[in-house]
């Protein structure tokens, strides 16, 4: 296995590849440093690029953007006190009052290492837990595929804030718009009116840019030109003071158990389907605050909190990786994308994939590993430019990327359908936020669609017998925690019923 | 009796879903496979139908005191400015097989950039016309020369 990464690792090291994975790693750090782009906008920005290109060189630059992003988020967090990206919105807390207090360098700098080093971690856990997950997965029939999926929507619609109902309809509408065009058994066309149009069914990335690149820019733009001018506090154009880099990295292994404890934090979350990096960031945050013996000093600019958001939150991405390496199921909507790309490519994602394509697979391990020290670099030259950054406005942003979005669907099949599925998502995914529809349930319920359908079918027709479901012991325990899940979340909605929260749409 | 904004859109989805259930059973069936085509939707619907209908239902059950505070406190929202961006983007993509890339792309930029934040310093009018021409051009260089995708070319124009 050692050689096979060596390999990987040596592969990914010429300039082809390295160029897009420098590339998309730049790219994912401006994207992530930019307050109103995600790294799932990012990352929609970047695909079209790679269509021409490789395979690995396309997912290279796609993991680049992953990790870049989950590290470029914290400089606007240091300097403007709000997130860059949703992935670093607990080193908020902590990192712009230690830049308050005159310290951005130290602040920033935590941070930047913190993801170093809780993202390297993250990928000892890649590497090596990778392929035993799947061999799990290998074991699976279409009953055990059928229960997983099913318990991983169950959690998703469990995890919304909001409504727990809301979550599922959600759910239920993403799997909705998979059904529209010819089933995958017979052919037969469903749910299309007869239109040319929806006759080959909704394809996956035009839905997918149109729900979270368009209905996030809309919802960017209602509150554009109406906090400007008010009591904004910032910092940017602050310059850094002088810091000693050994005595930051000093900093952060005097607690090494924090350190592996945020890393295990984002990569268990990275692991659970559609649940990404915001969730890891707080929980991190909350978690070492638990832990800490100076849990007071939390919110005041300790750095303690900025180490527990950034270290979990690169970590956050090598448990993505894990997931849609060994299940083929995307562990959030950048590895979506990316698994959308793969399609476009003709590899078949799923238990099978590191064993069928190795040579791929340890390529995305190689590509996750290089792209720290390409973020580091970035980093270290180029950190004047990016405390400028973050100050562009959405006005002149907001165009740029819709731009992007378009030619990404054009370019996928260079018809203009793509776009006109683009635009009609776009506006139903803004509507479903105004409505307090959560997103994720939905993309969720959209990217596995098609797979609950063929496993149940292949159930079915393997042997008729629905009890199986729940005799065979490894489907059995996935349905029963899918109705735990379910049951516990409306034990707590039971519980905080009358805690009303306006809760912002987790893109 | 009132209803809510989570009401209207319950009903909405539950009216949705029905028409679709009707359809999916209406759906033909195939004589080698067990189920048909029409049995793996009819599942996701009855599921959607139950759940806008509980969606009705706990709207209804709700006071509508309660929201009504909420909305007071409600941050205030732009929403013209979102409703004359659609507009703008739903012109580009109409207008974007007739005049093509390069000229609709150069027109999109600006007008949006425009309509988001109203340039009034002639260095705002110039990092606006930069940003257009920059964006169509960085684009349509890199995707054409390099990529190799070819981007749509206007019907009207033929550029």
């Amino acid at each position: 296995m050692l050689d096979l990464l060596w390999h990987g690792l040596v592969n990914i090291a010429q300039w082809k590849y390295m160029l897009p994975l420098f590339a998309g790693t730049f790219i994912g750090v401006i994207g992530g440093s930019l307050p109103g782009v995600t790294i799932t906008m990012t990352v929609i920005v970047v695909l079209p690029f790679t269509y021409g290109l490789d395979p690995l060189a396309g997912l290279a630059a796609m993991t680049g953007v992953y990790v870049g992003g989950s590290t470029g988020g914290l400089i606007a967090c240091c300097l403007l006190g709000i997130p860059g990206s949703p992935a670093s919105i607990a080193t908020t807390f902590d990192g712009f009052p230690m830049s308050r207090n005159g310290e951005p360098g130290r602040a920033i700098w935590l941070g930047v290492w913190a993801s170093v080093w809780g993202g390297l971690l993250g990928a000892l856990f890649l590497v090596f837990l990778t392929g035993p997950l799947a061999a799990i997965a290998l074991e699976f029939g279409p009953w055990e595929y059928f229960s997983l999926f099913v318990l991983a929507m169950a959690m998703v619609a469990g995890l919304t804030e909001s409504s727990l109902l809301k979550g599922l309809i959600s759910t239920a509408i993403g799997l909705l718009i998979t059904v529209v065009g010819h089933d995958p058994i017979g052919s037969v066309p469903r749910f299309t009116f007869g239109s040319e149009f929806i006759g080959g069914g909704f394809p996956f990335l035009p839905v997918l840019i149109g729900i979270f690149a368009f209905a996030q820019i809309m919802t960017d733009l209602e509150k554009l030109n109406l906090t400007r001018g008010q009591t904004m506090e910032s910092l940017v154009g602050v310059k850094l003071e002088r810091f000693s880099h050994l005595k930051v990295n000093l900093e952060i292994f005097k607690q090494p158990f924090l350190l592996a404890w945020a890393t295990i934090v984002g990569l268990i979350i990275g692991i659970l389907p559609a649940i990404g990096g915001s969730a890891s960031s707080v929980m991190a945050y909350d978690q070492a605050k638990k832990f800490s013996k100076t849990p007071q000093l939390f919110g005041k600019g300790h750095p303690e909190g900025i180490i527990a958001s950034e270290a979990s939150n690169n970590a956050n991405v090598s448990g993505s990786l894990m997931t849609i390496m060994a299940f083929g199921i995307p562990g959030d909507a950048v590895t979506a994308v990316m698994l959308g790309a793969m399609t476009i490519h003709g590899i078949q994602s799923g238990p099978l994939f590191i064993s069928q394509n190795p040579d791929l697979a340890y390529g995305i391990y190689a590509a996750y590993i290089l792209a720290h020290p390409c973020m580091l670099l970035i980093c270290v030259v180029l950190m004047p430019l990016m405390l400028r950054v973050t100050s562009v406005r959405m006005a002149v942003l907001a165009p740029v990327v819709l731009v992007l979005c378009v030619v990404g669907a054009y370019a996928l099949n260079n018809t203009m359908q793509s776009v006109y599925v683009l635009l009609l998502f776009g506006v139903i995914g803004y509507v479903l936020v105004k409505l307090g529809f959560p997103l994720a349930p939905l993309i969720l319920g959209l990217i596995l669609g098609d797979q609950i359908e063929i496993n149940l079918v292949r159930a079915i027709m393997t042997d008729p017998d629905p009890l199986l479901f729940l005799t065979r012991p490894i489907s059995g325990v996935l349905l029963l925690a899918a109705v735990a899940s379910v049951g516990l979340a409306i034990w707590q909605h039971l519980r905080h019923q009358y805690r009303v929260v306006e809760e912002e749409p987790d893109f | 009796m009132s209803m809510g904004r989570d009401g209207i859109a319950g009903l909405v989805l539950l009216a949705i879903s029905l028409v679709l259930l009707v359809q999916s059973f209406q759906l033909p069936s195939l004589p080698i496979v067990p189920v048909g085509p029409g049995f793996y939707p009819a599942i996701v619907l009855s599921f959607m139908a139950a759940a806008s209908a509980l969606l009705v239902l706990q709207d209804l059950a709700k006071g509508r005191a309660l929201s009504a505070v909420g909305a007071d406190e409600a941050p205030r929202r732009n929403y013209r400015l979102v409703v004359i961006a659609f507009v703008i983007v739903g012109a580009y993509v109409a207008l974007l097989p007739l005049l093509g890339f390069r000229v609709a792309t150069v027109l999109f930029v600006a007008v949006l950039q425009a309509a988001l934040g109203q340039p009034r310093t002639a260095r705002q009018w110039a990092v606006l016309a930069a940003v257009a021409v920059g964006t169509t051009a960085v684009s349509y260089f890199i995707f054409e020369r390099y990529l190799l995708v070819l981007l749509p070319r206007g019907a009207w124009t033929g550029f």
